[in-house]
């Protein structure tokens, strides 16, 4: 799956050309053998997950779904399908690159107005059932979203391969205030030092900046990554690659609700939407620092009431497979118990300072990274 | 209303002076001024109704006779009038009659007979003589050629308004081309306002009278509308029934009664009444006696120790010699003793069989005042009953009050407590003992009063409710024993003579059990021509009819029949169109106050197809619906006969017919709907499935693929591919559908093949060979013929016997 294919001789370009003109040659043959054509996929609900015990995170189970030109909607999501095929072997071939939403709009220059893409969801569900039946990853098609955004800042020095050149860059010294931006395609980065502790994963752009301004990066030797909310691919792949390839311990602080457990989640053990690339994205070793519901109790600290759709979240999370712990359903079972979430920044209440002074030092400490 | 008649008191003259301006009204005066009432309200709806009266009679007129109709309705502008022509081709009117039929009010021949026809009071055509004379001041003007006759009759005649008595202006003899029947023309100030009823009333007649034609002039049509016939069978001929019992009222009755022959009840029912025979005459007989006289209370014989019946009767006997009377006594003692329960004519009957036994065994004889003396020395014992009882404490002789109580005791619930149900029989048996008379009758109402009174007193004195549900039961409990008596009925003419005697036998009629009413005196369209008539008169995709079979409402039997038409020309936007008939003719106004149409619109059409706002009310769509209410005595609103009463019987019954009907609509919609899904898909398809084959062979570089097989498998097609080789050439049929198909194939070759290789026929017509393969083909399987035939021969091949959508010919 990543980039360090069997094959000699094959750029990932090349492979990943290839894979997709077999899906297409897949189509050719059903067709010439008076089949219907199809497309299987893995179903992709909560329900069909499950957990791989080998790689510790979870992935897809054996329920699939089939899209089939037998109805007039499997067809024109076939054809869709083809002339998507097509625009990326030709863009794979020219070496371009383009983005999610490019491609909903390109699809409108197509000859056939059958192919044009309704909205954007479904150029973007498009990609990934092309991802999962040839295996390939969206990056290595060439396709990256709109904005990523997202940055990290700490003691590590990298070497990017950008199209203009190699660049060396320390994601201290070398970087504004505003941190170093991950690329699309964090695989195009190479590792070449770092005086790293442990990667801190935070939710919200306040409370990252608040670490920085407190310089609690340098204070205790920390990569703080920006999550932005839910984390995009390229933040979720270079976590794990600094876990895996640094070794280094990764926690996540996030605000102390459902929303922010899923965030975790995510990071820690793939989402339902990617689970067919948990492996190459997820964090099984990732941990969470807070909030924590029994934060809200001992630090008493202020919130906000449970809103019905928030006790519809925890109670769903109670069921997803991936939350089913002790540790998760004991905090979770509280939180509906005490009715109150709490934000980050509620830590504010307690001074500026509090979070770099107290809390994290306090909660690092008991879960023994410092 | 005091005050005035104080102040009426003062003018001793007032009643004489009011005398003076009383007078008698003739019917046709009153029609004059309650116009409305039969439909003539205004001049756009006079026409209207005018058109319509005569149609209706013509149509009557012609069926009765057993002719095909062939009617001619002509309008015209005359300058401030319209004049009206309607020609028929009936049998024609005898000299003596026309001015009768056109020129008196209330003139019929079918006002009593129990028969389905249009018309029924004899208003209707008279009505219209008199509007046209009384708006334009001309008489009608009537032609009429009885059939076989040689001349016609042309009369002229107006209406006598004062005497209700035509008044004849000319009548001369003339000549006509039409070899029979009747035509009238009529001069009345109106307007073409109700163009559209007008026209809607002809095309409707049409649509239920398929064995009728019609032609419409007016003035507003280039080309006169005519409605040829669909069928020439006439409506099967009706039969003429008498009255059921069940829906006679009071004064009907008693007209009957005055004017029959019978002389007594029974021979009365059976004779003017359908469905009565002797049995049924008896039963009616008991609930009529039941009502007359009243039933007579039966009591259990009381135990030798508390009442001696020998003894009693024994005492009441004299001269007959000891043995004769001890026979007579003790006899009459062990029949009584062996009995449950005794009524006194059950008593009288006793003794009376008792004493000509006692007579031929002993010579003795005992006449009828012995016999009577024993029946009151029995009955004594039996119904022994002082009020002291209640009270002393040596109990005096009262065998009433002990039968009453085990009665109470058993019909009241276990919670009453003992004295209470004896002090609620002390008074009921005091109550029979007073108000029964010796014989103790009563009847339904007398004993249910009587029972509700004690209830009461139980109330005020012992303070102990008794329910209406307790009085229901105590009275049930007391009305079995009961007894119908044996007593004569009165004769017709006493019951004739007095209305609560006749009402008590109105009340047995229709309490009866009695067979409904036989129903050939009606003539339903048959669904089979109310279906043909919608398709004559509607060009819609879809037709379905349902003919209910007969009921009943208060005698008169009925047959609904309902109809829809749907899609083709018909509208589709709006409301759906409702016609309603009654015997065969269209209602054209008033729909809103119909019987018919509360049940279209609390019909959720959804459930059938059919859009309905709100899921309740009229429904939307291309489609008509007819309703037919054919019967003997159709229940209308109004005399105007525009809409039909509310009956729940009737009602019932129409919804049953139009939803017979609308669950052929749903399916015939449900499978449009599934072949416009087919239909679409198969369009959608056919052109992606193309294009993605193009595709995908453009990005493997491939030659497009051949996408026949998966195009078939994917429309679950049954597809029909020839393949020729050389001489050698292949049919064969495969079926992608679900279920086996026979598709009957005819190639059409310009050479002879030979050599044929399967179950297939071939015939040379003309010098072109017609080869003829029906094979049927499993769901999922293929199979094929050959034959060879020279190179270069013509094919042509047809294939029916497959919805055209499941179909794909490669051929």
């Amino acid at each position: 799956m990543s980039s360090e294919s069997q094959s000699q001789t094959q750029t990932p370009e090349e492979k990943a050309r290839e894979q997709l003109i077999d899906l297409a040659a897949e189509f050719y043959d059903q067709f010439a053998g008076g089949d219907i054509p199809e497309m299987k996929l893995p179903t992709r609900t909560k329900s069909n997950i499950e957990y791989n015990p080998n790689s510790g995170v979870w992935v897809y189970g054996d329920r699939t779904s089939t899209r089939s030109a037998n109805s007039v909607r499997g067809a024109r999501k076939l054809l869709k399908a083809v002339y998507t095929i097509e625009f990326l072997a030709n863009q794979l071939e020219e070496d371009r690159s383009s983005t999610l939403r490019e491609l909903y709009y390109l699809s409108e220059s197509w000859d056939n107005n059958e192919a044009h893409f309704s909205d954007q969801d479904e150029s973007n569900q498009l990609v990934e059932d092309l991802e999962i039946v040839s295996k390939v990853t969206r990056e290595d098609f060439h396709m990256r979203p709109e904005e990523s955004g997202a940055t990290l800042m700490g003691p590590l020095k990298i070497k990017e391969q950008t199209r203009r050149g190699e660049r060396e860059i320390h994601c201290q010294e070398d970087v504004g205030e505003g941190g170093y931006q991950i690329p699309n395609n964090p695989d195009t980065i190479e590792f070449l030092d770092h005086d790293t502790d442990f990667v801190m994963c935070v939710e919200t752009g306040g409370m990252r900046d608040r670490l920085i301004e407190n310089g609690f990066d340098e204070q205790y030797n920390c990569l703080v990554v920006h999550l932005k909310g839910q984390p995009a691919r390229a933040t979720r792949r270079i976590t794990k690659r600094l876990h895996d390839e640094l070794d280094l311990p990764v926690m996540v602080f996030c605000d102390g609700d459902p929303w922010s457990y899923r965030i975790y989640g995510s990071v820690a053990y793939g989402s339902i939407k990617s689970a067919h690339l948990s492996e190459y994205l997820a964090t099984p070793q990732a941990r969470y620092v807070g909030i924590q519901p029994e934060d809200i109790v001992e630090y008493d600290l202020p919130t906000d009431p449970l809103a019905d759709s928030d006790v519809n979240a925890l109670e769903s999370e109670l069921s997803d497979p991936r939350f089913q712990t002790d540790y998760w359903e004991e905090q979770i079972e509280l939180q509906l118990e005490i009715g109150k979430k709490a934000e980050q920044q509620a830590l504010a209440a307690r001074g500026l300072d509090f979070v770099t002074d107290t809390y994290l030092p306090e909660r690092l400490d008991a879960m023994g990274v410092i | 209303m005091t005050s005035l008649q104080s102040t009426l008191g003062d003018e001793p003259g007032i009643a004489e002076e009011l005398a003076q301006s009383q007078r008698e009204i003739s019917i046709a005066e009153f029609f004059e001024k309650n116009k409305h009432m039969l439909g003539f309200d205004s001049g756009a709806r006079g026409l209207v109704t005018a058109v319509k009266e005569a149609v209706d009679n013509a149509l009557d007129a012609t069926e009765e006779a057993g002719i095909l109709p062939d009617i001619y309705v002509e309008i015209t502008e005359v300058g401030d009038y319209y004049r009206l022509i309607i020609e028929d081709n009936g049998p024609g009117i005898t000299k003596e009659q026309v001015p009768k039929v056109f020129g008196k009010l209330l003139y019929g021949s079918r006002f009593h007979k129990r028969e389905q026809s249009r018309g029924q009071q004899g208003i209707g055509i008279s009505a219209a003589v008199l509007y046209s004379q009384l708006t334009s001041g001309k008489p009608a003007k009537i032609t009429s050629r009885p059939k076989g006759s040689q001349d016609a009759e042309y009369v002229e005649l107006i209406i006598d308004t004062d005497t209700n008595e035509p008044e004849i202006k000319v009548a001369r003899e003339t000549s006509w081309d039409r070899p029979h029947g009747t035509r009238i023309e009529l001069e009345m100030e109106a307007n073409m306002r109700a163009r559209g009823q007008l026209r809607d009333y002809i095309k409707h007649t049409a649509v239920v009278n398929p064995h009728a034609r019609l032609e419409l002039r007016e003035p507003g049509l280039e080309t006169p509308m005519k409605f040829e016939r669909a069928t020439d069978q006439l409506p099967a001929e009706t039969t003429e029934i008498r009255p059921h019992p069940h829906g006679v009222e009071l004064g009907t009755l008693i007209k009957m009664l005055e004017a029959t022959e019978s002389y007594s009840i029974s021979g009365f029912l059976q004779e003017e009444f359908t469905r009565v025979g002797a049995k049924t005459s008896d039963k009616i007989l008991d609930a009529f006696r039941d009502r007359h006289f009243g039933r007579e209370l039966s009591w259990t014989t009381p135990a030798t120790h508390t009442a001696d019946i020998e003894g009693a009767v024994t005492e009441a006997v004299s001269n007959k010699g000891a043995d004769a009377t001890e026979a007579f006594a003790s006899e009459i003692a062990s029949v009584l003793s062996n009995r449950e329960r005794t009524s006194h004519f059950e008593l009288v009957e006793i003794v009376d069989r008792v004493a000509e036994t006692v007579e031929k065994d002993t010579g003795r004889t005992f006449g009828d005042t012995v016999r009577e003396n024993a029946v009151e020395a029995a009955w004594d014992e039996l119904t022994a009953y002082s009020e002291e009882a209640t009270n002393g404490e040596e109990p005096a002789r009262d065998h009433l009050t002990p039968n009453i109580y085990t009665l109470v005791d058993s019909a009241t619930s276990t919670r009453k407590d003992d004295a209470a149900i004896q002090g609620f029989s002390d008074r009921l048996a005091r109550r029979l003992a007073a108000d029964g008379g010796r014989q103790f009758r009563f009847t339904h109402k007398s004993l249910t009063k009587i029972i509700a009174d004690v209830a009461a007193a139980t109330k005020e004195y012992d303070e102990v409710k008794f329910g209406e549900t307790a009085q229901e039961n105590i009275f049930e409990a007391v009305w079995k024993t009961t007894r119908t008596v044996p007593d004569d009925v009165p004769k017709v003419r006493s019951v004739a003579g007095d209305r609560d005697t006749a009402s008590q036998l109105v009340d047995a009629m229709r309490e009866t059990d009695i067979l409904s009413p036989p129903t050939d005196c009606l003539s339903p369209i048959s669904a089979e021509l109310v279906e043909a008539g919608l398709r004559k008169e509607y060009n819609a995709d879809f037709y379905s009819a349902a003919t209910r079979d007969a009921e009943v409402h208060g005698g008169d039997p009925f047959i609904i029949e309902a109809g829809i038409a749907y899609g083709g020309d018909l509208k589709a936007e709006g409301s759906v169109d409702l016609l309603r008939f009654a015997n065969r003719v269209p209602l054209v106004y008033q729909r809103g106050a119909c019987a018919s149409t509360d049940v279209v619109k609390r019909i959720g059409w959804r459930n059938y197809g059919l859009d309905q706002p709100g899921g309740s009310g009229m429904p939307n769509g291309p489609a008509v619906i007819m309703i037919h209410v054919a019967s003997t005595n159709v229940p209308f609103t109004s005399e105007s006969k525009d809409a039909l009463a509310n009956i729940p019987a009737i009602e019932d019954e129409i919804e049953l017919a139009i939803r017979e009907a609308a669950r052929e609509l749903k399916s015939y919609l449900n499978k449009r709907r599934s072949m416009e899904k087919r239909r679409e898909k198969q369009d959608v398809l056919g052109r992606i499935l193309p294009e993605m084959a193009d595709k995908v062979a453009e990005v493997t570089g491939r030659e497009r693929p051949n996408i026949e097989g998966a195009m078939a498998r994917i429309m679950n097609n049954v597809s029909v591919d020839r393949e020729v080789d050389g001489e050698t050439v292949t049919l064969s049929v495969e079926n992608y559908s679900g279920r086996s198909e026979t598709p009957e194939i005819t190639d059409i070759l310009s050479a002879e093949p030979t050599d044929l290789n399967g179950d297939a026929t071939v015939v040379d017509m003309d010098g072109e060979w017609f080869l003829q393969w029906s094979p049927t083909v499993g769901s999922g399987d293929e199979v094929s013929i050959t034959y060879t035939v020279a190179e270069g021969t013509d094919f042509e091949m047809n294939v029916d016997g497959i919805d055209g959508e499941k179909l794909t010919v490669n051929a």
